[in-house]
């Protein structure tokens, strides 16, 4: 920050010109080729129109430009009224076009060696981003403004609509690439354009906007969820990751039940998932499940989520005398029991259930109403596999599990979780029946996880001790805090950069959890709310913030009125 | 009989070694009420530290006794070490954070540690690949013949650990009883505002109770390579999951508690092994029966066997 005050004290006035012409400089370097050959990110030697990672840099300096012209000059009147914000989403587009920019030259050194295989174009755009972060940091910061505008019902919802399939064909666009470096950069972009758009307020408007049309809006989310396997194409790798991310997510979402809402911290959470697997597994016609009954799978489904709900009682039942850190070991405690109770159901140490440490391999497909899921099947001429199969179902169930979280949330019974994770003395004071409710926690959590575990079972083929280990149990609690704790769209968040990323970023896979713990650690120490922060939660980790208390306490109001 | 007395060595010695990792748990919750999830991991840096100075200083077949406390010396080095970057980096930001804050800090820290001993270890010249376990340095004393004793049988470095402990506790008792720095350290952890008005630098007491604990666990590492000859960088998980049942056993927060924990802890698991019946004996469920008593005991008797403080906190 000290170099902040000395920047603004060199450049004073001059700063927004610095800033603008840094713009400038990034936009049109994008114009010019940046290195010599053809086949590094998507051919950047083109003239005259921007290739591969050059439309990243156009879009950020784009924006950068935008912000900045909305400020002073012939234009700002016509831009002044959405591109609000001042210095902040100026700050934003110099770092992340700084980032994008300096990558990009970075894995054309890598790639061909040496930075003077770097053309022009490239120093052009680097200078410029450079420029355009010095210029923008000396500018004085302003406040994220709050813009209110309401449209027309129908304009609203086209742009909804716009928004989010715009976010289906980026999604798209980045899963196909094979390019562990594009993929990164776009990340990065969508990323610098979210915080841009932050800063502007233009994102919080949407917010907003989505929320006044909250039908709509999950519909047209669903729909594009819905449509997703139609543009991968063949290409099952993809679909194998959507559907690990879907069953991730539902688990999540419902150990956010537990750790979000009743602010109870479950570290063997993971323990539920495999229960339910287990049962899957144990109950499907595999030849290693040694029960030998195999009733149809919707019964099964049901099977899975009681013997997980059971359990979720057990382990919830001690939350009536330990509370806290306390609780947390415990949880854990019983997670490690799970894993060591299947490890052991062999048939020497005790009675052959689980087929001990090799679990129950060879579980066939699903068959539902005469399909069969491991068959093909053709939609609008696309060919969808085996994976395909389960996403569809999966959705279901995430639609299911996002039901349930929302209906609990918004209930008398999300209110005393709240009240609860917020102050349980208080709360039982207030005739809350804390026992009930944090069984009861436990308990729907743990049924919601048991659902996704008997698919689960089916879609990876095999069951095994080693897959419920301590270390899930810490993922699953790390997309919840990372997302945003007692949301349903930071969680979903969480799970997809959780799962997502080790997946496609292959050569990071040796050192993923080396990232993951330094995450944790510097999640906890700048953001402990997490990226997407329901607001009240936000107040918690931000005491001293008046500002912020004041905007909670008028959300309250909105929701009681209503 | 001899049976029951060679389970009550086992019992004892691996004990022992939960007692020496449980005081690291309970000095730092008993000054900051913070459950250093990391611990685990500090232990398992120690056996690493130790384990490095053995290769580095001596010949592979060094086995002379005198090489031991360079070992030790080695092992808490690092332990140490560590433990001081932690304090400062990870957990002093927080704390004043809401209570999730920190726990799961702490998770990114275990995370964070065991991945770099696994990463980095293996990449040094000269070492084991640390994705096995990796055999740790033998001491002809310590690990040589098991001495006989009528019916029982005592490994060597089973007897080792338990002088450890005693010698450990020993020099713990006087180093919080007679020294002013030990006083200091029991004033803070009455009432931290008061010590602070007292003149007491709270932040290096805290920091001093994360040594003393390191530096135990240290020992306990090293105690550990040379009962099991060998260790690996995931050593740490279940060892710190036990030590903290030891230290909850015997009432958190006080210190001989821990140690007479960790003994109880190790007895149960050894008598378990012998004497629960059926298929459900033998050392494939001493574990569970291990994590069953931490249940019980938070369930009904949070306070632990020598806690007096009632425990309540949400």
């Amino acid at each position: 920050m000290r170099i902040d005050a000395l920047l603004e004290r060199l450049l004073g006035n001059a700063a927004w010109l610095v800033a603008l012409i840094g713009a400038a400089l990034t936009t049109v370097g994008t114009l010019l080729p940046w290195t010599y050959d053809r086949s590094i990110l998507h051919d950047l030697t083109v003239y005259f129109y921007p290739a591969g990672a050059q439309v990243y840099t156009i879009i950020l300096g784009g924006l950068a430009l935008v912000y900045l012209l909305a400020q002073r000059g012939p234009l700002a009147g016509l831009l002044g009224v959405l591109f609000r914000g001042g210095s902040g989403p100026v700050r934003m587009a110099g770092i992340f076009a700084t980032v994008v920019v300096w990558l990009t030259l970075i894995a054309i050194a890598a790639a061909l060696g040496g930075m003077v295989n770097v053309d022009p174009g490239g120093f052009v755009s680097g200078a410029g981003a450079l420029i355009l972060l010095v210029g923008s940091r000396a500018m004085p910061v302003e406040e994220t403004p709050e813009l209110n505008g309401e449209l027309h019902d129908i304009i609203e919802i086209l742009i909804i609509a716009a928004v989010l399939g715009g976010l289906l064909l980026t999604a798209a666009y980045a899963l196909n690439t094979d390019q562990a470096w594009i993929f990164v950069l776009v990340l990065i972009m969508v990323g610098g354009v979210a915080a841009i758009l932050q800063k502007g307020g233009l994102l919080g408007w949407f917010t907003r906007m989505a929320g006044r049309h909250r039908r709509v809006t999950l519909l047209a989310a669903f729909v594009v969820a819905f449509l997703f396997p139609l543009t991968q194409g063949d290409s099952d790798a993809n679909m194998s990751i959507a559907t690990q991310i879907l069953i991730f997510a539902a688990t999540a979402i419902g150990l956010n039940i537990v750790v979000g809402l009743a602010g109870l911290l479950d570290l063997g959470y993971v323990a539920f998932l495999g229960s339910g697997a287990y049962v899957g597994a144990m109950l499907s016609a595999s030849t290693f499940a040694n029960i030998g009954w195999t009733p149809p799978f919707p019964l099964v489904l049901l099977i899975g989520a009681l013997v997980a709900g059971f359990l979720g009682i057990i382990i919830g039942s001690p939350t009536l005398r330990v509370s806290g850190d306390y609780l947390a070991i415990v949880t854990l405690a019983f997670g490690e029991i799970f894993r060591l109770t299947v490890n052991n159901l062999d048939g020497t140490n005790g009675p052959d259930l689980t087929n001990g440490p090799n679990g129950i391999p060879a579980i066939p497909d699903l068959e539902l109403f005469g399909f069969n899921f491991g068959d093909q099947h053709t939609i609008f001429g696309v060919t969808m596999g085996r994976f395909a199969n389960y996403y569809f179902v999966l959705l279901i169930l995430i639609a299911f599990v996002i039901t349930v979280f929302a209906r609990l949330n918004n209930s008398r019974i999300g209110r005393g979780w709240i009240a609860i994770r917020e102050d349980e003395r208080a709360a039982e004071a207030m005739g809350v029946n804390t026992f009930g409710l944090k069984l009861l926690a436990f308990a729907g959590g743990a049924m919601l996880a048991g659902l996704a575990g008997t698919i689960k079972a089916h879609h990876d083929v095999s069951v095994t001790p080693d897959q419920y280990v301590f270390l899930e149990s810490a993922f699953l609690v790390a997309a919840i805090v990372l997302g945003g704790m007692g949301t349903v769209a930071g969680v979903l968040l969480g799970a997809t950069i959780l799962k997502l990323l080790p997946e496609k970023l292959r050569f990071f896979s040796e050192y993923r959890l080396l990232f993951f713990g330094a995450v944790l650690i510097l999640m906890m120490r700048f953001r402990p709310e997490g990226l997407v922060a329901s607001r009240r939660r936000q107040l918690e980790f931000h005491e001293e913030d008046e500002a912020l208390a004041e905007r909670v306490e008028d959300d309250v109001a909105e929701v009681t009125a209503r | 009989m001899d049976q029951f007395l060679q389970q009550l060595i086992n019992g004892l010695s691996l004990g022992s070694l939960y007692a020496l990792i449980a005081v690291g748990y309970t000095v730092v919750y008993g000054i900051i009420q913070l459950i250093n999830f990391a611990h685990g991991e500090v232990f398992m840096i120690g056996a690493f530290g130790a384990l490095t100075v053995h290769t580095v200083a001596f010949d592979e077949d060094m086995r002379s006794l005198w090489v031991l406390p360079v070992m030790v010396i080695g092992a808490m080095a690092a332990s140490v070490g560590v433990v001081i970057l932690m304090e400062r980096f990870a957990y002093r930001p927080l704390r004043n954070a809401p209570r999730l804050a920190p726990l799961i800090t702490a998770i990114g820290v275990s995370i964070f540690l065991q991945e770099a001993v696994r990463l980095f270890y293996g990449r040094i010249p000269g070492f084991d690949d640390a994705k096995r376990a990796i055999p740790f340095p033998q001491i002809e004393f310590v690990t040589g013949e098991p001495i006989a004793m009528g019916g029982v049988v005592i490994q060597r470095a089973a007897a080792f650990t338990i002088v450890a402990l005693i010698f450990c506790t020993v020099l713990l008792w006087f180093f919080v009883n007679r020294t002013r720095t030990g006083r200091a350290m029991q004033a803070t952890s009455q009432d931290p505002d008061t010590a602070r008005l007292m003149g007491i630098n709270v932040d290096r007491i805290i920091v001093i109770a994360f040594c003393v604990g390191a530096a135990l666990a240290a020992i306990a590492g090293v105690a550990h390579g040379l009962r099991y000859t060998q260790i690996d960088f995931r050593m740490g998980f279940l060892a710190g999951l036990k030590a903290f049942t030891a230290a909850v056993l015997g009432g958190i927060g006080n210190i001989y508690g821990a140690v007479v924990g960790g003994l109880v802890l190790g007895l149960a698991e050894a008598m378990a092994i012998q004497y629960v019946p059926g298929q459900f004996g033998g050392t494939a469920w001493k574990d569970v029966w291990a994590f069953v008593l931490l249940i019980l005991v938070l369930v009904f008797r949070p306070q632990g066997l020598l806690g007096a403080r009632v425990v309540d906190r949400a």
